[in-house]
Formats: C-alpha cells, sequence, structure tokens
C-alpha cells in the first residue's frame, strides 16, 4: 500500500518536532513538508498534493482558515491549535478533527487514525461552501480577504473593497484593483464586512456607502445606486430602506 | 435607624438642656402672666416638660416609622398631625392629673389650669413641631452623609475594579502554545522542557501573585518580561531576537504592575506572529529630567494586508497610565520604515 503523504504547517518549531516525533511510530504515514508559514504550505500544498495535512491557525502571511478557504483540492485537514475560538469554523470548513494544543499522543493518534481511514476508504472531501453557510461568523476579524488567481494568492484588505455582487455560488469582489471571484455567500459578507460601511442595497449586491455618489430614481418604485466610478447599480426597495436607515434621509 | 438622643451621651445633655430652658420660660411667662401663682407656675413648668421631654424622646420611633413607611406626602403630613394631636392631649392629661396629685389642697389650681389652657395647646404643638423638625433634619443629614460615604465607596470599587480589569490578562494563545513547546520539549530536549517550564512557572507566579495596585519597580517588571520573552523565543527561536537599553538609575522607579506586557504582546502578535522574518524588540529606558521615558519599538512585516489588531492592549495601558498618574503621563506611538514604537513617559517616582 502506498504511503500517506503528510505535511506539516506550524510556524512553532517545537510544535513541528512533537508530531513528527508522534507520526514517526505510524509505518503508513511519510512526511514529505514541513512549512512554517501560510504561503509557502499554500505553495507546496498545490505541487506536492499530499493526502493529509496538520494545519496551524494563526500563522505568518496566510492564517490556516484563510488556507483553506483557497485551496482547490483539498487534502484530508487536521488542524492543530493552541486556542478554541475556532474550533467551530475549522469544522465548518471540513477538517476531519481538530487538536487542542498541547495534546496527548491518544488524542493525537485518534485524529490520525481517522484520517488515515478516510484516507483510505477514499471518500471524497465535501465543497466546504456547503458548509460556510450554516454560520457565517468568522473566529477572526475579518479585514482582508483572501483570493485565489490562477496559481496566485491575493489579500485583498477590506478596506479596498468597493462592492461585491452574488453570482450563482460565488460573490465577485469588486475592489481598487480590480476584481476577484470567491466561493463565499452573500450572507457571509452581509453578515461580516462592518455594517457602518457597508449596505446591501441588493439582493446581489453589497456597496461600500462612500462608493456611492448619488442614487437616481429608475422606471417607478425603483432606483439605482450611481458609483464615483460611473457604475449604477440596481438598488431594491428593501435595499433603498436600507440605504434611507444608513445615510437618514 | 438609631435613636438620635438616647444613643449619644452630648446630644442627651444638649436635649436636658433645651428642655430645662423651656421650663424656664413656661415658668417665667406663666408667672408673670398669672403673677399670682408662683409657686404653681414653677411646679407646673417642671411637671408638664418632664412629661413632654418624656414623650418627645418616644416620638422618634412612631416618627422614624411614619417617616419611613409613608411615601406620599398627604399621607406623611396626616399622620404627623394625628400623632402631634394624640400626644399633646395625653401631655395635657398627665400633667393636669400629676399636678392635682401633688397639689391637692390648691384650690385654685383649676382656676390656673383654665387661664392657661390655650396657651398650653400652642406651646404644645410649637414644642411638637419643633422636636419633628429636628428628627426630620436629623434623618435627611444622616441619610446624606450616609449616601455621600456609600458614593465615595462605590467609586473607589469601581476604579479598582477597573484597574483590575485592565491589568493585562494572560494570553491564553501564550499559555497553551507554550506548554505545547514544553510537551515537544520533553521529547527532544528533556533539560530545555524543564528549564522552560520553570520560567513559565515564574512569570505565572508573578502575573497571579500581583493581585492588588501596589506599584512595582522598574527592574521587578523587567524581569518578569523577560521571562516572557524568553519563553517566547523558545517558541519563535531565531525568529525572535531582543535587546536592551537600561539606564541603571530607572531600575528603582515604581510603575503599576504589568503596565508593559500588553505592549509585549503586541509586539509578538504583531510582529513576530505576522512576519517571517526575524523580529527584534528592543527595549530602551531613560530618565529624562524628573519623568522616565520607556521606549518599546519592533520591526514588522509591511505588507499592507496583514491583520489589524483591535487596539485594546493599547487602549487599556493608556487608560491605566490615566487612572494611576492622571495627566502625569503620556504614550505615544509610531510607524517609521517599518519598524513600529510604542513609548511612555511617566512620572520617574521611586517610593
Amino acid at each position: 500500500m502506498a504511503k500517506i503523504k503528510t505535511i506539516i504547517v506550524d510556524d512553532e518549531a517545537p510544535a513541528r518536532d512533537i508530531i513528527r516525533h508522534y507520526l514517526k511510530e505510524l509505518e503508513e504515514i511519510e512526511i514529505v513538508a514541513e512549512c512554517s508559514d501560510g504561503f509557502s504550505g499554500l505553495k507546496t500544498i498545490s505541487s506536492v498534493k499530499p493526502d493529509l495535512v496538520f494545519l496551524d491557525i494563526q500563522m505568518p502571511r496566510l492564517t490556516g482558515i484563510e488556507m483553506l478557504e483557497v485551496m482547490t483540492e483539498k487534502p484530508v485537514i487536521i488542524f492543530s491549535t493552541a486556542y478554541d475560538q475556532f474550533a467551530l469554523k475549522a469544522f465548518e470548513l471540513n477538517a476531519i478533527d481538530y487538536l487542542l494544543k498541547p495534546f496527548p499522543k491518544r488524542r493525537f493518534l485518534e485524529a490520525v487514525n481517522k484520517a488515515i481511514e478516510k484516507i483510505r476508504s477514499g471518500s471524497e472531501t465535501k465543497e466546504p461552501s456547503q458548509l460556510l453557510e450554516k454560520k457565517p461568523e468568522a473566529a477572526i476579524p475579518v479585514n482582508r480577504i483572501v483570493v485565489r488567481k490562477g496559481s496566485a494568492i491575493n489579500l485583498i484588505p477590506i478596506n479596498q473593497v468597493k462592492y461585491v455582487e452574488a453570482q450563482d455560488d460565488y460573490v465577485m469582489i469588486y475592489h481598487a484593483s480590480g476584481k476577484a471571484l470567491k466561493q463565499q455567500t452573500m450572507k457571509f459578507y452581509e453578515d461580516n464586512l462592518p455594517a457602518g460601511d457597508f449596505v446591501r442595497i441588493h439582493r446581489s449586491y453589497i456597496v461600500r456607502i462612500q462608493e456611492i455618489n448619488r442614487i437616481e430614481p429608475y422606471e417607478k418604485d425603483n432606483h439605482v445606486a450611481v458609483l464615483k466610478t460611473g457604475e449604477k447599480l440596481p438598488v431594491s426597495r428593501s435595499g433603498y430602506k436600507h440605504l434611507k436607515e444608513e445615510l437618514n434621509f | 435607624m438609631k435613636h438620635p438622643v438616647l444613643e449619644n451621651r452630648s446630644r442627651l445633655v444638649i436635649w436636658w438642656l433645651a428642655w430645662l430652658f423651656l421650663t424656664l420660660g413656661q415658668a417665667l411667662s406663666y408667672y408673670l402672666a398669672y403673677g399670682s401663682f408662683a409657686k404653681v407656675s414653677i411646679l407646673d413648668a417642671v411637671v408638664s416638660v418632664l412629661i413632654y421631654s418624656a414623650i418627645a424622646l418616644s416620638l422618634w420611633y412612631p416618627f422614624a416609622f411614619i417617616n419611613k413607611a409613608e411615601s406620599k406626602p398627604l399621607s406623611l403630613v396626616l399622620n404627623l398631625v394625628i400623632t402631634g394631636a394624640i400626644s399633646v392631649t395625653c401631655w395635657m392629661l398627665l400633667t393636669k392629673l400629676l399636678i392635682s396629685q401633688l397639689l391637692p389642697e390648691q384650690s385654685n389650681f383649676d382656676e390656673y389650669w383654665n387661664a392657661t389652657f390655650p396657651y398650653r395647646i400652642g406651646s404644645g404643638v410649637f414644642i411638637y413641631g419643633l422636636v419633628t423638625l429636628t428628627y426630620y433634619l436629623f434623618v435627611s443629614l444622616t441619610n446624606l452623609s450616609e449616601k455621600k460615604s456609600r458614593e465615595a465607596r462605590l467609586e473607589a470599587l469601581v476604579r479598582e475594579t477597573e484597574l483590575k480589569m485592565l491589568r493585562s490578562q494572560i494570553n491564553p494563545h501564550f499559555l497553551f502554545n507554550s506548554l505545547n513547546s514544553v510537551s515537544s520539549l520533553t521529547i527532544t530536549d528533556p533539560d530545555k522542557a524543564r528549564e522552560m517550564v520553570i520560567k513559565l512557572s515564574e512569570f505565572m507566579r508573578y502575573a497571579l501573585s500581583k493581585k492588588d495596585e501596589q506599584p512595582v519597580t522598574l527592574r521587578s517588571e523587567l524581569e518578569n518580561l523577560m521571562l516572557y520573552l524568553e519563553i517566547e523565543k523558545v517558541r519563535f527561536g531565531d525568529r525572535l531576537t531582543t535587546e536592551e537599553q537600561i539606564e541603571e538609575k530607572c531600575l528603582a522607579v515604581k510603575m503599576p504592575v504589568m503596565l508593559l506586557q500588553p505592549l509585549y504582546e503586541n509586539a509578538i502578535k504583531h510582529g513576530v506572529y505576522e512576519s517571517t522574518e526575524s523580529v527584534m524588540i528592543r527595549t530602551r529606558v531613560s530618565i529624562m529630567g524628573d519623568h522616565m521615558e520607556i521606549t518599546i519599538s519592533n520591526n514588522y512585516d509591511t505588507t499592507p494586508e496583514s491583520r489589524k489588531g483591535t487596539g485594546t492592549g493599547l487602549s487599556n495601558v493608556a487608560r491605566r497610565l490615566e487612572l494611576f498618574y492622571g495627566k502625569e503621563a503620556v504614550m505615544k506611538t509610531s510607524r517609521e520604515k517599518g519598524v513600529y514604537t510604542v513609548s511612555l513617559y511617566i512620572p520617574a517616582y521611586c517610593m
């Protein structure tokens, strides 16, 4: 049987040491790489295509959660982190298990066995988007959005986001230097973009208030929001009500 | 509420002096008005004032009860009037009974009694009013001073609680990651693991033992912070380096306990956590006149996308400075060429 290709991603050397040590006894597992930050982790995962990844959450440049959000082919993930505020989020992203540091060996082996079973049975990893919708609350305050463009990973600071447009299962994020597609729900952005800065003007649009230049009537009962860039976005009746509340007119 | 007169010796003396004055007043005025009854006037004054004094003393109890129970002004007044009527009636009946017992042979007593009757009622009501007012004044003054001391106590409590709340709590992230490092080191380097457990214990002991807001010396603050940084160095290896320049005479300066901790935590969080490069945390402390300047700086990853904090750490430090030093302390932060610097200027007290 082929060995299970495994990568350890953690920014703290002692944390990687103990995982490596525990895994040494398991014949089936082969550690193919170790990474100490989110970017290199993502790069290594897409080039090595491992079966199993141990993933820390709090890391430089890209958190483990952000990594998972933009991974296209997902290996089996075991999160290992010190603090449990992220646990729910991790399971939403369909991690197979979640280890709280410091973890006992017994608990560690339990998680690994679960992972091995899943890899050997070859069952498909569910797409995270289905699970993500359940709980939009982010554990880390959202002030950047991670998107993938081809093989490049981009971080868009929230303060550069102009508006968000719904596109089926995706959202298109229009920002200062272009646009980016991401598999996420409008609900997520409605809940997580700073409420005073953004307003949902339509089922398919969330706009940064400051980007709105004026609001014009359009046909009967309807309005359009004209942005500073000249773009026109439809405003629904309830969206118009939201705007009225936010802007006090 | 305690009896305002009976519970206090000096008030009791004043109380009796006041009644003595009333006795003399009544005796003199009745004698002057009805000159023929000198003996009766004196006896009458002594007896009636003694009786009224006893009634007035016991009046405190119904008064305190009425004052507490009745919130509506109308029923309060009604209750006081009824009490007053009963008191004055009792007083007159008792006085008449006692004097007629003491002076049975004095046949002109009835005449005297009838002549002074309206004045008796008048003075009875007047004294009743005076007594009630005195009690009323006493109650409101007591309430006022109680309220003041309660407010002062509450204010002190709020301040103390706030100071405690602002005291940096041990970051669970730090604690559990450190314990994870220990767990790992027990396998790879047991000696180092033991060393780290000891450092962690010392740090925790310091952080947990200083429950009150007693100022500590810069020396013990720095010793503790160095422990903290050494623990973090085990976690982050080469990614964290530190450098200190401390003027010797600063070490005895007193300051609030764990004041600087959040600043180092920030340096780790925004510097080390977010950077793949090595981060240097520099600490400089020097004396400037009667103030001490503490400067903590760290380089950080300048990519603009890095996560921002909520600013809780900094605002907590600022609030603590304000509560502790008033306007005497200043905190400044700056960002320049990828280096974040926070400076504190605090009075160099050596208590």
